[in-house]
């Protein structure tokens, strides 16, 4: 925690940018705004941030020479080389939208109601390079990959599976357990759990689960 | 179609109508059997001083119209002799079709909800008589034979024809798509019928023409009786086209209305709840609104009978006006559990506990698999320990565990230091068998 976080805000509305910007913890250092995909592009590689808060939709993907994608998607797709991660930030209701940034590479996703403390943690945790579920993101991960139904994965490389490990970890999440309490439950490390998310992060992003992308596009996920 | 547009004529009117005609007409009063009537009543009075006579009104399962029926019935005749009497009078400069007519305008249906049956086959009947004519105007064409030959004679069949045709679509595309023995594919059977037999006639006019100029005329005049008898599918068409219009216009007016509100107030509302602390009275009301504007902009109509996550996730809404309390409702699976039911009920009481004792954060999961449903109700409070709740406090043992014992469920209350979480489990196949 010794240096600051270096943080790109990435929304089209600039009450929300400056809310934000005035809400977010001391150990964290704002070093640039944008409001649309291309001038996002522009900023991310320029000052190369740790993080970069993204707001889902934005406006200008089409311009941008990404068509049929949510702004933030865009974003994500254009500066896929940076070694820069994306949190993903929505008021979003479609699932589909959430889950597309998240497969074009965010790192998590938190709703913008969050306060600025929640937002700073999740900030952190995604540049530590683990993974942000919301309960939500956790129940609909666990309803998009069959768990529910008792689809389990029998091998560590399948994914479109989740593995028993993995639905303890999302059940637990989805009950509004913080990551420290999930250790505590299943009497593992913090480590471990957070392997677990990561892991289930990477499936949420490379599975061709037909699933994903249906389940996202019938329902919400506030 | 006078029957169907007259239909809403007062039953004073229709007495009078006929109160008008008795007098007049010699024949029907001498036909009354002197039995038939009410005694206090003189044939030829008013109908509507006799109290016991039923109201000029047409019965809804009737031959063509009801209106011989309907005057029989009214007047104590047979059905049959009001039929000879008409058609008797109607050799008297066609008084009888006078009559009926002015009959059949006014007199209402009989109270009933069916819609009006009629047994005879009036559209076909039309048609038919539209063949024959177009048999003949062919014959008189072709072989100009017989007495009645030569141009006008067939030039008479000819608009006899179209008359005809004109008529039997008519009847059979207002009079009979009401009706419940009949229907809109009887309708297009006549329509296509009686536009086969004008189009046969124009050809006909085509070929006479070169030696008749006049018949030009004709061939003009079967393309308009054709478009007329086509009309009412054209313009069911029309209006259909414009009501889809309308509609994807309204269905983009809303979106667009959706993707608005989207981006500035759910943002505004956000943000409030952003900047004023999760559980603070504005952030509450800020999410609230937020909550309404959602179902309104994205949920449509809702499901009668909602499921279990929608009422709760209602009833959290309600909670949080109420209590200082921010509850997270997340659903998985499909669950078939009905939001009337005691695990519904137990589920409610919880939350409410929740809400009233321990606030703040609180989260909701349920879970629906094949064989059981399961909620899982967090709160972070301080805690309790359940057997140090005194026994005549029911909330937990009687509204929850009591309840979901009851049911054939199971309920557990799991304190812990950084909060309690109420676990209610219910086995599908126990209840359904």
């Amino acid at each position: 925690m010794a240096e600051p976080l270096r943080v790109v805000i990435v929304d089209d509305h600039s009450i929300f940018r400056s809310g934000l910007r005035a809400d977010l913890g001391t150990d964290i250092d704002v070093v640039g705004e944008a409001a649309d995909v291309a001038s996002a592009v522009a900023v991310i590689a320029e000052t190369r941030p740790d993080v970069v808060l993204l707001d889902v939709h934005l406006p200008g993907a089409s311009d941008a020479g990404v068509a049929d994608a949510t702004g933030g998607e865009a974003v994500i797709r254009q500066s896929a080389p940076a070694s820069t991660r994306f949190l993903a930030l929505s008021v979003s209701d479609a699932a589909e939208d959430v889950v597309r940034v998240i497969r074009a590479g965010a790192r998590g996703y938190i709703t913008k109601g969050s306060s600025g403390a929640e937002v700073s943690a999740a900030a952190r945790a995604v540049a530590d390079g683990d993974a942000v579920f919301s309960p939500r993101l956790a129940g609909f991960v666990l309803d998009a990959f069959g768990a529910v139904s008792g689809e389990t994965a029998t091998g560590s490389d399948e994914l479109d599976r989740l593995s028993a490990r993995e639905q303890e970890v999302m059940r637990l999440i989805a009950r509004g357990y913080a990551y420290k309490e999930v250790a505590s439950e299943l009497f593992i490390s913090n480590k471990t759990v957070e392997t677990h998310v990561s892991a289930v992060l990477r499936k949420l992003q490379l599975s061709s689960r037909y699933e994903l992308t249906a389940w996202a596009s019938e329902r919400r996920l506030l | 179609m006078p029957s169907d547009w007259m239909g809403g004529m007062t039953t004073a009117a229709a007495s009078q109508a006929s109160a008008d005609a008795a007098p007049t007409d010699a024949a029907l009063r001498d036909a009354v059997p002197s039995d038939a009537g009410p005694l206090n009543v003189v044939p030829g009075e008013p109908a509507s001083h006799g109290p016991e006579r039923p109201p000029l009104a047409r019965p809804r399962e009737c031959a063509v119209s009801g209106t011989a029926q309907g005057l029989a019935d009214h007047l104590g005749w047979r059905t049959t002799t009001v039929r000879v009497a008409l058609v008797l009078l109607s050799f008297l400069w066609g008084a009888g079709i006078l009559f009926y007519a002015w009959i059949w305008a006014f007199s209402p249906w009989r109270a009933g909800e069916s819609a009006p049956s009629r047994r005879v086959p009036v559209a076909w009947t039309l048609t038919a008589a539209a063949g024959i004519a177009a048999f003949l105007t062919l014959a008189w064409v072709y072989s100009w034979g017989g007495p009645y030959s030569g141009p006008s004679a067939w030039i008479g069949a000819y608009a006899l024809t179209t008359l005809a045709a004109v008529s039997a679509a008519l009847w059979a595309t207002f009079v009979d798509t009401v009706d419940p023995a009949r229907g809109p594919r009887h309708a297009l059977a006549v329509r296509l019928t009686v536009s086969g037999i004008l189009a046969v006639l124009f050809i006909l006019a085509l070929a006479v023409a070169p030696t008749q100029g006049f018949a030009f005329l004709l061939a003009l005049c079967s393309l308009v009786a054709i478009a007329l008898v086509n009309s009412a599918t054209l313009v069911a068409k029309w209006r259909e086209l414009s009501g889809e219009r309308i509609r994807r216009v309204r269905e983009e007016q809303r979106a667009e209305m959706a993707a608005h509100l989207h981006d500035s107030v759910l943002q505004t509302l956000a943000l409030i709840q952003n900047r004023a602390g999760a559980s603070s009275e504005v952030a509450r009301i800020a999410r609230a609104q937020e909550r309404e504007l959602r179902a309104w902009l994205y949920d449509g109509e809702a499901p009668a009978d909602s499921d279990l996550p929608t009422d709760l996730r209602d009833f959290a809404g309600a909670l949080e006006l109420d209590y200082p309390a921010r509850i997270d409702v997340v659903s998985a699976g499909s669950s078939t559990e009905r939001a009337s039911g005691e695990l519904a009920a137990a589920a409610r009481e919880a939350l409410l506990n929740a809400a009233r004792h321990a606030g703040g954060e609180v989260s909701v999961y349920i879970e629906g698999t094949p064989d059981a449903v399961d909620v899982f109700i967090r709160d972070r409070g301080t805690g309790f320990d359940l057997d140090a709740v005194p026994g005549d406090r029911l909330g937990v043992r009687e509204s929850i565990i009591g309840r979901m014992r009851r049911a054939g469920g199971s309920a557990t209350v799991r304190p812990s230091a950084t909060g309690t979480e109420v676990h209610l489990r219910f086995a599908q196949e126990g209840r359904r068998g």
